[in-house]
């Protein structure tokens, strides 16, 4: 390239040069003039700018996302932990997809949908499916379209979805989360208990190979946002049926996102491939990062690798914060950002002293919450005095409701116990307390912590204990201890999913505190149809009220954050679900 | 897992008592040649040191082992940070704190120190129960020989493929999850109260103690085995002596030496194994302090706070040392054949 | 020899058995099943899962169901499927005939592998990682143990026995995070995580890529915070054994027959002073193998160890058996093999 402009400009100061050196035409012949022609040879200098050429090589991206052990399952049917979840949002999306910081509801495998309301209190939403999608898989060396014998592509259909929702409520296939669609789904139940033999009268059906159509029980605002649930996922029957429980094996394993499953070492590693062939639309882009490699390492570890460089995104221990805060470099890298979940103390109000509901208030109001949050999980968690973590549609924010519910108020906790000791003739020696929680160094500092504000405050001597994990779980359901801990996390991004499910009468705990309120529980099967966001956060917060003071079910202590570190070259967006979008992350090095 | 060192033979003079210099008693021989070993002398220091500063623990800690101050957490005293530099960053100085303070601000030199009763009362306990059980079932198989004895080490052979730990864990997983599914009044009940009552620690010594008498049955058979044959005992039996006198008078007391030794050396396993218990979560109930517990607390800040890991694991380290090198002097000192008399 | 060897394996298989048994009967003593979640699953979720895996079946029954797929080979002239079901440790054929022989069953956890999986990708590891972390023992144990025993309470017996004792006293939890800073983080010399080698394995337990620095990098700084572990106890049992031996009267002979120091300890007093660390071997061994918890899990290693720890908190029944079958054997073979090599380095003994 240098060379050619260097002749050519060569020559064209050549050609200048002849020019200059044409012969000059006859002169008048009074005096005869001797032009000497002297050629100059001039070197040129070009600055030749040489366009970088783009960086060549996939770019790859090293996750600490996954946790320790491997993952459970990637079969959308099965999976019911976050692990597996995160995976299978990139392999299987549902109909519609969840923004990961807004939760608004965007199109997903749906384009559009339709609601129409039914006289008999139904609803049923009418999907209209993108018709581009294939099935794919990864065949060992790259990802490619999946053909049936005829040799045709296989492109992702309604009959899949069917397939997909009805397969999940087969009682034989055993799903864990199939109790979500049980509750919302049309003619779901007797199916799932087994009382009838076919999946006939569940309401899904492939109206035609794109057009997918789903009653459900009640015209809920959250309808929609269950629709979207990875249980409601497009499977491939004809794998499955060849392989059974094993076709989600790596060579076996068939999706349609942004992401194939290339390479999964159990207990070891997963990495993900772009999947080439996925359309990408405006919720669900094309992936602009090639391989995504994510470890499945324990906190400790995985901080230890992004230290030596070898991550790109790890979660910060707790315990190393504080040294992260103070180093230059870490302190820029950290991002503290909300997740989701609760965590609190229930009460089994059928045990001695808790069952007064002033006790369980004092228990509440001495909870410096902040403290804890400042001194013991330092993670930037944000105080909870009530259940519904802000964010999810319906659910109150401190913003709007700054006095809801139950917060740090050593007054008010003095005076509702002295009320009660009073009142039974008792002193703060006479209260018999345990406060149990299962067997982990991070719960265990929590409750000893706790524990001693409740001594300070109202001078009450609480007792620990823990039990190791699946005994404690049968121990809160069969006879809870007076208080014990637990935390809650979302399935989907409603209020719905968290006061009613968990607390409403027949919610998952309500064995746990055998108590119930029924003025509550009309609140929330009203706030459940109510599609006006600030409407429902007033429902919402009056139903909390409720739970958190009148009847003071449970302490509410914090809104999970998640801590964690990122390398300034990666681009990327914070879900709050839990999930993270890899699709939407790019790598700038 | 136990380690057994071998088996020492003690010889005998006629008339049965074992030949020593000077007419002294076998057990002041030892006592002396204990006393010219330097390590063991060390190490039985210590060991008496910890003893008295677990008994005196409120007097040696002045400051609480329990209560949280948690304006205090995680600071260091100057001298931490001289020593590991690299918390200088961000570590808050607080010099009324020995060696600094926990998570919750509680003083770890304090719970150091009270840790100590802890691993001392596994270190005592473990090895008694190991002993009673052990002894007894070895010397019984070992005196009868034969069918009985063939059975008995079959048996012990048998638990001795099951791995202990795993023992350990399904143990208290049992106990610790009945206390709410248990009726009142059964026996399992009353081994739960007791569990609480000794904080939590009732079933690690019974763990331990059920799992580490196998090894002392089988020391013990093999030290009765090789004593049994001696004419002395023949002697006794011509005499007309009964077998449990036999057994009581004459042999029981001529093996312990080697016995007490090898239990002493099994000790800093003893208290390793609460350790780790402690570290998985099957250790002592909160707040109550072991050195596994600060230990395994310690480990999660150990890039950050080193000095909360650092100083459990040394004292452990120490205690272990200690355990050791008492138990090489008690072996060396009642090891006849150290003596050059013969 | 031959009729020692059987008798042995006789008697290894009425220790299964009795192993299995207690193994069993504990684990279904325990509260709490392997389907009992944060979220409780409904009524007929739970019956499912219990039909399907046949834990509504009395206990005898589902004992001996597993016992029967452990030990009683399956033959059958269909190639098996990769289905759950079919699935064994064992699958070959002689012939036209398929034969399918130790199904240890599928594990609860993981939906879509089986307890033959778990030990076929997850077992090599923990062999893989037991060799080197024994080689490591060895090889720091036994010259500080030499050492210390030759040179009896002198300051080589104190510092040899120093060092050991700090081995097995620092707990891996303390020691590997401070290898993995030095090391891994500070230094970069070694990656702070991970396994060098992945499945399939060859023959079983190797590496497919070969033993290549990239595979052994993984492994120095694991089997370094293992090995000082083992070294320690070698080294103590190796001190105190050649105290022994060198007590003998044998010994005393040799020396008064004039040979030199050299000749007494190298020939003599050293191959008889290894009895008793052989004896230990063979236990050290088993544990190694089947893997330590907080190794994995502090460097990140897919190996066995968790299982031992996780499928009780998972009650997850088939891993418990299979975990704990896999150790009884481990070690009743090792002790075979001990025993045997007991001939070789004494003739004394013999078989009876």
């Amino acid at each position: 390239m240098r060379k050619l402009f260097v002749t050519l400009s060569l020559l064209i100061a050549l050609s200048m040069v002849f020019a200059a050196c044409a012969p000059q035409p006859a002169a008048e012949p009074e005096t005869i003039t001797v032009v000497e022609t002297q050629i100059v040879e001039v070197e040129k200098v070009v600055e030749v700018e040489v366009e970088p050429e783009a960086p060549v090589g996939p770019k790859i991206a090293r996750l600490g996302l996954l946790g320790p052990g491997d993952i459970p399952t990637l079969d959308p049917a099965l999976a019911s932990d976050t692990s597996s979840v995160q995976i299978i949002m990139e392999t299987h999306p549902g109909l519609i997809r969840q923004h990961e910081e807004t939760n608004a509801i965007d199109p997903g495998m749906a384009e559009s949908w339709d609601v129409v309301n039914n006289d008999d209190g139904t609803a049923t939403y009418t999907f209209n499916l993108r018709q581009d999608v294939p099935w794919v898989r990864y065949d060992g060396f790259e990802v490619v379209q999946v053909t049936d014998e005829e040799g045709n592509v296989r492109m992702v259909n309604a009959n899949d979805f069917e397939y997909g929702i009805k397969r999940m409520l087969d009682p034989a296939t055993a799903s864990d989360y199939a109790y979500v669609s049980v509750f919302a789904l049309a003619g779901s139940g007797p199916f799932n208990a087994g009382e009838v033999e076919t999946a006939d009268d569940v309401m899904v059906k492939a109206v035609d190979d794109f057009t997918l159509e789903i009653t459900f029980n009640d015209a809920a605002v959250y309808n929609i946002a269950i629709a979207g649930m990875w249980i409601h996922s497009a499977t491939p029957q004809w794998i499955i049926e060849e392989r059974g429980d094993r076709w989600t094996e790596p060579g076996f394993h068939q999706g349609y996102g942004p992401y194939a499953v290339k390479e999964w070492v159990h207990d070891s590693y997963i990495v993900l491939t772009e999947n080439p062939f996925w359309p990408g639309t405006d919720s669900i882009p094309k992936p602009k990062i090639q391989e995504v490699y994510l470890p499945f390492l324990d906190a400790i570890p995985a901080f230890a690798e992004y230290e030596a460089g070898n991550l790109d995104l790890a979660a910060v221990p707790l315990d190393d914060l504080d040294r992260v805060k103070a180093d230059p470099v870490l302190s820029e890298e950290l991002n503290i950002n909300p997740v989701q979940c609760t965590y609190y103390y229930g009460f089994n109000t059928l045990k001695e002293h808790v069952s007064d509901v002033r006790v369980r208030r004092a228990l509440s109001y001495a909870v410096d919450r902040q403290s804890l949050i400042d001194n013991v999980t330092k993670g930037g968690q944000e105080p909870a005095q009530w259940f519904s973590r802000p964010g999810l549609f319906g659910a109150p924010t401190a913003e709007k409701y700054p006095d809801l519910g139950i917060g740090y108020d050593p007054e008010a906790a003095t005076a509702e116990l002295q009320s009660y000791l009073d009142e039974n003739g008792l002193t703060v020696a006479d209260l018999d307390l345990t406060l149990m929680f299962n067997t982990s160094s991070g719960h265990q500092k929590i409750a000893e912590a706790i524990q001693q504000m409740w001594k300070d405050v109202l001078g009450v001597d609480v007792k620990l204990s823990n039990q190791e994990w699946k005994v404690y779980l049968v121990t809160i359901q069969e006879d809870a201890p007076q208080i014990w801990r637990l935390g809650w996390c979302s399935d989907y991004a409603h209020a719905n999913n968290f006061i009613k499910e968990v607390f409403g009468s027949g919610g998952h705990e309500a064995s746990a505190t055998n108590i119930e309120s029924e003025e509550m529980d009309a609140i929330l099967a009203q706030a459940a149809m109510e599609s006006d966001p600030d409407k429902a956060m007033e429902l919402y917060a009056q139903a909390e009220q409720i739970m958190i003071y009148d009847i003071a079910e449970i302490i509410p202590i914090y809104f999970y954050t998640g801590v964690g570190v990122t390398k300034p070259y990666v681009d990327r967006t914070f879900g709050v679900g839990g999930q993270q979008y890899l699709e939407k992350w790019d790598i700038t090095k | 897992m136990t380690v057994s060192d071998g088996q020492g033979e003690l010889k005998f003079g006629a008339g049965g008592k074992p030949i020593t210099a000077k007419g002294e008693s076998l057990w002041a021989d030892a006592m002396r040649r204990l006393l010219r070993n330097k390590a063991a002398v060390v190490g039985g220091s210590i060991v008496i040191l910890l003893f008295l500063a677990a008994i005196f623990a409120p007097v040696v800690a002045i400051k609480s082992f329990e209560e949280q101050v948690l304006k205090d957490q995680n600071t260091v005293p100057e001298w931490i940070i001289s020593v590991f530099p690299s918390i200088e960053p961000y570590a808050r100085i607080n010099n009324d704190y020995p060696f600094g303070a926990d998570y919750v601000g509680r003083d770890l030199f304090s719970r150091i120190v009270y840790g100590a009763r802890i691993s001392l009362s596994v270190a005592l306990i473990g090895p008694i129960i190991s002993m009673i059980i052990g002894v007894i079932y070895g010397s019984i198989s070992g005196f009868f020989g034969g069918r009985v004895d063939n059975v008995m080490m079959r048996i012990v052979d048998i638990l001795y493929a099951f791995p202990s730990l795993l023992f350990i864990i399904l143990l208290m997983a049992f106990f610790r999850s009945t206390l709410t599914v248990i009726e009142e009044g059964t026996f399992a009940w009353y081994m739960a109260e007791l569990d609480e009552a000794l904080g939590g620690m009732f079933f690690i010594f019974v763990g331990i103690g059920l799992t580490a008498w196998q090894t002392m049955a089988r020391l013990t058979r093999g030290q009765v085995l090789s004593v049994r044959e001696k004419e002395f005992i023949e002697a006794a039996h011509t005499i007309g002596a009964s077998n449990i006198r036999i057994m009581f008078k004459h042999i029981l007391p001529n093996i312990m030496g080697p016995l007490i030794v090898a239990e002493t050396l099994a000790i800093p396993g003893y208290i390793s194994t609460e350790a780790f218990l402690s570290f998985i979560g099957l250790g002592v109930n909160p707040p109550t302090p072991s050195w596994g517990t600060l230990i395994s607390d310690g480990s999660g800040v150990i890039r950050t706070y080193p000095s909360q890991a650092i100083f459990p694991a040394l004292a452990l380290a120490i205690t272990m040392f200690a355990f050791n090198f008492l138990g090489d002097g008690l072996r060396d000192a009642l090891d006849p054949r150290l003596r050059g008399t013969q | 020899m031959g009729r020692y060897i059987a008798r042995r394996l006789l008697y290894m298989i009425a220790v299964l058995l009795v192993v299995s048994i207690i193994t069993f009967g504990l684990m279904h003593a325990v509260p709490g099943g392997p389907f009992d979640k944060e979220k409780p699953l409904p009524e007929e979720i739970l019956a499912n899962l219990n039909a399907k895996y046949n834990l509504d079946a009395p206990l005898w029954k589902q004992y001996i169901l597993y016992m029967y797929d452990v030990t009683i080979p399956q033959f059958s002239t269909q190639e098996p499927t990769s289905a759950l079901a079919d699935d064994a440790l064992l699958i070959f054929n002689v012939g036209s005939v398929w034969v399918r022989w130790m199904n240890f069953g599928p594990s609860y956890a993981s939906r879509s592998r089986t307890v033959n999986d778990i030990f076929r990708d997850q077992l090599p590891v923990s062999f893989q990682l037991g060799v080197m972390a024994l080689l490591v023992g060895l090889l720091i144990g036994m010259p500080l143990g030499v050492l210390a025993g030759l040179k009896q309470n002198t300051i080589f017996d104190y510092f040899g026995m120093g060092i050991a004792i700090i081995g097995v006293s620092v707990p891996v939890i303390v020691a590997g995070p401070l290898l993995i800073w030095i090391f891994g983080v500070a230094l970069k010399w070694l990656p702070p995580t991970g396994w060098g080698a992945k499945p399939p394995y060859l023959l079983g337990f190797l590496p497919e890529t070969g033993l290549t620095w990239e595979f052994f990098k993984y492994a120095i700084m694991p089997s370094v915070a293992l090995g000082t572990g083992t070294s320690a106890v070698i080294a103590r049992l190796t001190r105190a054994s050649l105290l022994q031996t060198t007590r003998e009267d044998y010994i005393r002979t040799a020396r008064s027959k004039g040979l030199s120091e050299r000749v007494v300890i190298g020939r003599h007093a050293l191959k008889n002073s290894l009895i008793p660390v052989v004896t230990i071997l063979g236990p050290l061994f088993a544990a190694l193998v089947t893997g330590t918890f907080v190794t994995e899990l502090v460097f990140g290693i897919p190996g066995m160890g968790k299982y031992f720890v996780t499928s009780i908190t998972n009650r997850d029944y088939p891993v418990i058996m299979g975990t704990i079958l896999l150790y009884a054997i481990f070690l009743v073979v090792a002790n075979l093999v001990v025993d045997l090599t007991y001939a070789f380095l004494d003739p004394r003994i013999r078989f009876d």
